[in-house]
């Protein structure tokens, strides 16, 4: 029958907007502002899940994030995994399927394990699957105990959102606590963040019939809510979880239903300038044999399901507490229709205002339930003396249970704000503020309404703290985590094993590990530890709080990331250019989008960069130089600061001309290479590698900040102020003057290592000649709002030469022929410039530069390094793998080197490579060997430069 | 578009940086430039010039293109003494505009910067985070206007884009 267990009337739902939805596969009608928990359990769906690794018959056990037993997949455009089938918002087309289970939770292949359940205790696969590898076992244990899979696809539609905001006052949770604070504190003219989980204002009294100045609850709700909602100071969101709390006061919420239909789920990324914690509390459950079965549930979400969704999940109940709450319960239930068959307090006498509400229903004092009758559904319990003795069976449908109180200290807890342990709540509440927050209301241990709001009535709250049935003859497992399949015998086995720190028992068990975080049973785990270790609850204390308090969505964590933007990327004039011509693109450092080369149709890269480099090396070609970092340096003190920041001299260089240099890390390693340029008498340009621009720039302002902050020079970042076409080639002056330029371009006027400014192609322009490729290069500078232009007209200019434009694949082969380092190839955090060749670039003069120190310590230790070396496979068409070992023989003993680089190098017309070898200097002529899979390469070590060795073309 | 907001990314302006006491400053410069902003991270404007205080000892001008070569004749960068820098930028910065009703909407979803007119006012101008970039951050006329390095235009407009859509 159709929500058999709705009740004829009541409950915040809206019965004209029926709602259809599935259910494993089975059609069930639910109504507007159910869940999908409210709407099972009005269809009388009792078996709703399969326990994590036992696969026992699990029901609907809360109402809220506290939900230990029901997790769903949702299908379709909900896709999503693992979550709490209370948490769910019921929508018309639903999907949802249990978690855990095939082929249904009704009937379970893998429930097969309960026959086992004695054999596999907390940890059994860490003692049993340890032959011959754990890793063979572990993707069948896995899947067995396995819970949902992520999504397979992205969703189909929108997009995830991540949003800063800032407040005065941020105060997690619109319960009585949270609106009361709220209304204070933007009356007061405060700017107020004000984020609740619920689909609706409230917190607890959306479920409860209490009273505020006489009125329901309910109305000073909505008076509260309206009042806020014309208030411009304040931001109000529901269905938005505050789920961690990290330093500073920087609050993260997951908001769920944002107002624009495009956007999925909003993460807020929330500064406060203080914290209000109104979270609430959450109940707890009772630790007793069978205390799983489906049909025992927290006695509060029994009362929410009842009012709050007008449900019954059951038509006789056994309520069994320890506290006061429970009976507000009862009383809320008889007045619903449903038959209360006793309450059961563990209690020896009972506080008379709570006997005083359930007149008329049976009250048992002094007793407690040890064990449940019924697998897929609760028939009876077994009422016995608190302190042993015989027991009756009671016949019933229901369990509601409430082992008491716990305020809701997640937040508090990230804040790394203190806790207490309170004898009179036995419960650990807040004490001592780290960060600037609060803890209100029943986040602060105040557990009844009249302390809360003015007006507020209220039944007082008492408890005796119950951590675990314990009485003989007691059968069942006692599960202390519902969701983790945690039972009481796991925590006495772990503390047995020498587990008895909170934190070890939780990672030997997993208790309290789960996606509920343990928000029922952890205390009652704190309890079993205790009693087990005859300590008090604040000797063991708790395990730590982490966020998220709930799960998030990965989505709404990384917001807008994602696809194009997932990393980010820059473009030079150029970019759109290299795509219209067919340039396979790469990521080239500095989150630059560079072309890799340009392949003609049917070419493959091999051939493509051949072509490139032929054009180079025998005609023309033309690269985008422009992320090449680029640096105006300005003050009387520059030429100093360059002759510390790198290992050469620069302070001699006159006006117009610049010299390669390195530049060294405090450790003598080399951080970086380029060219100074002396602009005049007190202007500099600094050009550095593309990679580690950012890293050069952040060297130069530390030192200046920190070292010599009396220094007069002042640094400007041109990077972007200056694009540039480098034209290489023999037949690069042709094309410069075709392209017309007032720069006289012979030799003699204009040599290597030199800058003039002009025009160029009608373009005010720095000329620089340095060279990348060994050829002769002019790097033409212009402002990037010409570069596109003078792309064009070097392309132009150029096509009577055959240019070609030259990707960085290209660059690469270049290099490497000239036996030019490149930063993670050659550079690679070990060697320093005498290993590389380069100690002509280590000053003998200076006094001091950085990293002048390290290098000389390093090298005074003696011993063999590796040093660069070029290598000729002895088959030059062999080519070897960059990274590939160099052993001895190539013997499977330690490495005396690695391959940096192989390429194809058309000059030569075979591979050629570069290697670090261990005293490779010394080794010229001789035979190393390339040690790779299955084989090993002799090759030939030779100097490391394969093309010009004189550097006379590079200087034409 | 899921927002109530007008995007612009804008055409160049003529840009300089200036950095070097305010004393040396205001003595090359002999009232080419509105007054130095007393505050940092703030800014001054007269006629079409606009002066941004954004670091000690460091500012930026900004004018529309076409004073560009004014401004280069006035200030002259090259000729000016060794203790203070002057550096056409004018190509280093895209600037876009995000306008309208819910143009503060848009800016928190780049932006962790506080935005709000109570501490962000209309002469503030400060060098903040934006989608992660290093960005010149203030107010315009009906919203917000920010600079980011121009080499991730194209990806600032991406990312714009997506925000919106």
């Amino acid at each position: 029958m159709a929500q058999s267990n709705r009740r004829a009337s009541g409950g915040r739902i809206d019965r004209n907007q029926p709602l259809q939805f599935t259910f494993n596969g089975k059609s069930y009608e639910g109504f507007k502002g159910d869940t999908l928990a409210s709407a099972l359990l009005a269809n009388g769906v009792r078996v709703t899940a399969r326990s994590f690794k036992y696969h026992r018959p699990r029901g609907i056990m809360g109402h809220g994030p506290e939900e230990p037993a029901t997790l769903v997949e949702l299908d379709g455009e909900d896709a999503s995994g693992n979550r709490p089938a209370t948490t769910v918002p019921l929508r018309d087309g639903l999907s949802a399927r249990s978690v855990n289970c095939w082929p249904s939770p009704e009937f379970d292949l893998g429930g097969i394990n309960q026959l086992f359940e004695r054999f596999l205790p907390a940890g059994f696969y860490y003692k049993t699957f340890k032959w011959p590898n754990w890793h063979l076992f572990e993707p069948s244990i896995r899947k067995a105990a396995g819970l949902a899979a992520a999504p397979a696809k992205p969703p189909a539609r929108g997009h995830f959102e991540a949003r800063n905001a800032h407040a005065d006052v941020l105060i997690a949770g619109a319960g009585p606590a949270g609106l009361q604070a709220a209304l204070e504190a933007a009356r007061a003219g405060m700017r107020v963040f004000l984020a609740d989980e619920g689909a609706e204002a409230g917190g607890s009294l959306l479920h409860r019939n209490l009273t505020i100045g006489g009125r329901p609850a309910m109305d000073w709700v909505a008076d509260a809510v309206a009042e806020l909602r014309g208030m411009e100071n304040v931001i109000h969101l529901q269905n938005a979880t505050v789920w961690a709390y990290r330093e500073h006061n920087l609050l993260i919420v997951n908001q769920r239903d944002p107002e624009q239909d495009s956007i999925l789920e909003r993460s807020w990324r929330v500064r406060a300038g203080e914290v209000v914690i109104a979270t609430g509390a959450t109940e707890r459950a009772l630790v007793f044999g069978g205390n799983d079965r489906p049909g025992v549930m927290l006695a509060s979400s029994v009362q929410a399901y009842v009012n709050r969704w007008g449900v019954t999940p059951g038509q006789r109940v056994v309520l069994f507490t320890n506290n006061n709450s429970a009976y507000a319960v009862a009383a809320d239930l008889a007045v619903a229709g449903v038959t209360v068959e006793a309450i059961l307090d563990s209690r020896n006498t009972v506080p008379k205002a709570a006997l005083d509400l359930v007149s008329g229903i049976t009250v048992r004092s002094g007793t407690v339930v040890s064990d449940v009758r019924g697998h897929k559904r609760v028939r009876a319990v077994k009422a016995v003396p608190a302190n042993g003795g015989a027991g009756t069976w009671i016949t019933c449908d229901l369990l509601a249970c409430s082992g008491g109180w716990n305020p809701t200290v997640h937040l508090w807890s990230q804040s790394r704000s203190t806790l207490r342990f309170d004898e009179e709540l036995a419960a650990f509440c807040p004490d001592q503020a780290v960060q600037s927050c609060r803890a209100v209301g029943a986040a602060a241990g105040v557990l009844t309404l009249d302390r809360i709001v003015d007006g507020g009535e209220d039944l007082t709250y008492r408890i005796e703290p119950l951590w675990r049935v314990d009485v003989p003859g007691q059968r069942g497992k006692a599960f202390l985590d519902v969701q983790n399949d945690v039972a009481v015998s796991d925590v006495h086995l772990a503390l047995r094993e020498g587990y008895d720190n909170a934190e070890h028992v939780k990672r030997y068990t997993t208790g309290g590990m789960g996606i509920d975080q343990g928000k029922t049973g952890n205390i009652n785990i704190i309890g079993t530890v205790a009693l087990q270790k005859g300590v008090p609850l604040q000797e063991v204390g708790t395990t730590t709080f982490r966020s998220p308090y709930t799960p998030v969505s990965f989505g709404a964590i990384g917001g807008l990331r994602e696809e194009t933007v997932l990393f980010p990327y820059r473009h030079t004039p150029v970019t759109q250019w290299n795509k219209d011509n067919g340039a396979v693109m790469y990521e080239a450092g500095a989150r630059w989008r560079r072309p890799g080369y340009f392949p003609k149709p049917g070419e493959d890269l091999q051939e493509a960069v051949n072509r490139e480099c032929r054009a180079v090396r025998e005609g023309v070609g033309v690269y985008d130089g422009s992320p090449l970092g680029t640096f105006e340096l300005k003050g009387r003190d520059v030429p100093q600061f360059l002759d510390f920041i790198y290992s050469n001299i620069m302070s001699s260089l006159k006006p117009g001309d610049g010299r390669y240099g390195l530049m060294l890390s405090e450790d003598g390693l080399i951080l970086d290479d380029g060219v100074a340029f002396r602009l005049d008498e007190h202007r500099w340009m600094i050009s550095t590698s593309t990679g580690h621009a950012d890293a050069v720039n952040q060297q130069m302002e530390k030192l200046l900040q920190t070292e010599f902050p009396n220094w007069q020079v002042m640094i400007t970042t041109v990077t972007s102020q200056w694009n540039n076409a480098t034209i290489c080639g023999p037949m690069a002056r042709e094309v410069m003057h075709a392209l017309g330029t007032d720069i006289d371009l012979s030799p003699e006027a204009f040599p290597f290592m030199s800058f003039r400014d002009g025009t160029v192609a009608g373009f005010p322009a720095r000329v620089v000649r340095v060279s990348f490729t060994g050829e002769l290069s002019y790097e033409v500078n212009v402002a990037p709002r010409h570069m596109a232009e003078l792309w064009g007209k070097v392309m132009e200019a150029g096509a009577p030469f055959g240019i070609l434009p030259v990707g960085s694949e290209s660059s690469h082969v270049l290099r490497v022929e000239k036996g030019f380092l490149s930063l993670g190839h050659e550079v690679d955090g070990t060697v320093d410039a005498y290993d590389l060749g380069m100690g002509w670039a280590m000053s003998k003069k200076k006094p001091d530069y950085l990293g002048k120190r390290s290098v000389a310590l390093r090298r005074s230790g003696g011993g063999t390094r590796r040093e660069l070396v070029g290598i000729l496979p002895e088959d030059p068409n062999r080519p070897i793998p960059e990274g590939a070992p160099l052993t001895p023989g190539g013997r499977k003993e330690a490495t005396d080197g690695l391959v940096t680089a192989c390429v194809w190098s058309v000059v030569n017309n075979r591979w050629v490579g570069l290697a670090l070898l261990q005293n490779g200097h010394a080794r010229q002529g001789e035979t190393a060997h390339v040690r790779v899979k299955d084989d090993v390469i002799p090759v030939t070590v030779t100097k490391p430069v394969f093309h010009d060795p004189e550097g006379k073309l590079l200087r034409s | 578009m899921s927002y109530k907001v007008n995007i612009a990314r804008q055409s160049l302006n003529a840009l300089f940086d200036l950095k070097g006491s305010p004393a040396a400053i205001l003595t090359w410069v002999e009232g080419a430039l509105p007054a130095l902003p007393e505050r940092p991270n703030s800014r001054t404007r007269r006629d079409a010039l606009d002066l941004y205080h954004i670091g000690r000892d460091h500012w930026i001008v900004r004018a529309p293109l076409g004073l560009e070569g004014r401004l280069e004749t006035q200030l002259r960068p090259t000729d000016c003494p060794a203790d203070i820098s002057i550096v056409r930028v004018s190509d280093t910065l895209t600037f876009f505009r995000v306008t309208g009703l819910q143009a503060a909407d848009v800016m928190a979803i780049a932006c962790p910067l506080d935005l709000h007119d109570t501490a962000f006012d209309a002469d503030a101008v400060t060098y903040s985070e934006l989608f992660g970039l290093k960005a010149l951050v203030m107010r315009c006329e009906g919203g917000f206007e920010f600079a980011v390095e121009q080499s991730f235009g194209d990806m600032i407009t991406d990312y714009l884009t997506r925000a919106t859509a």
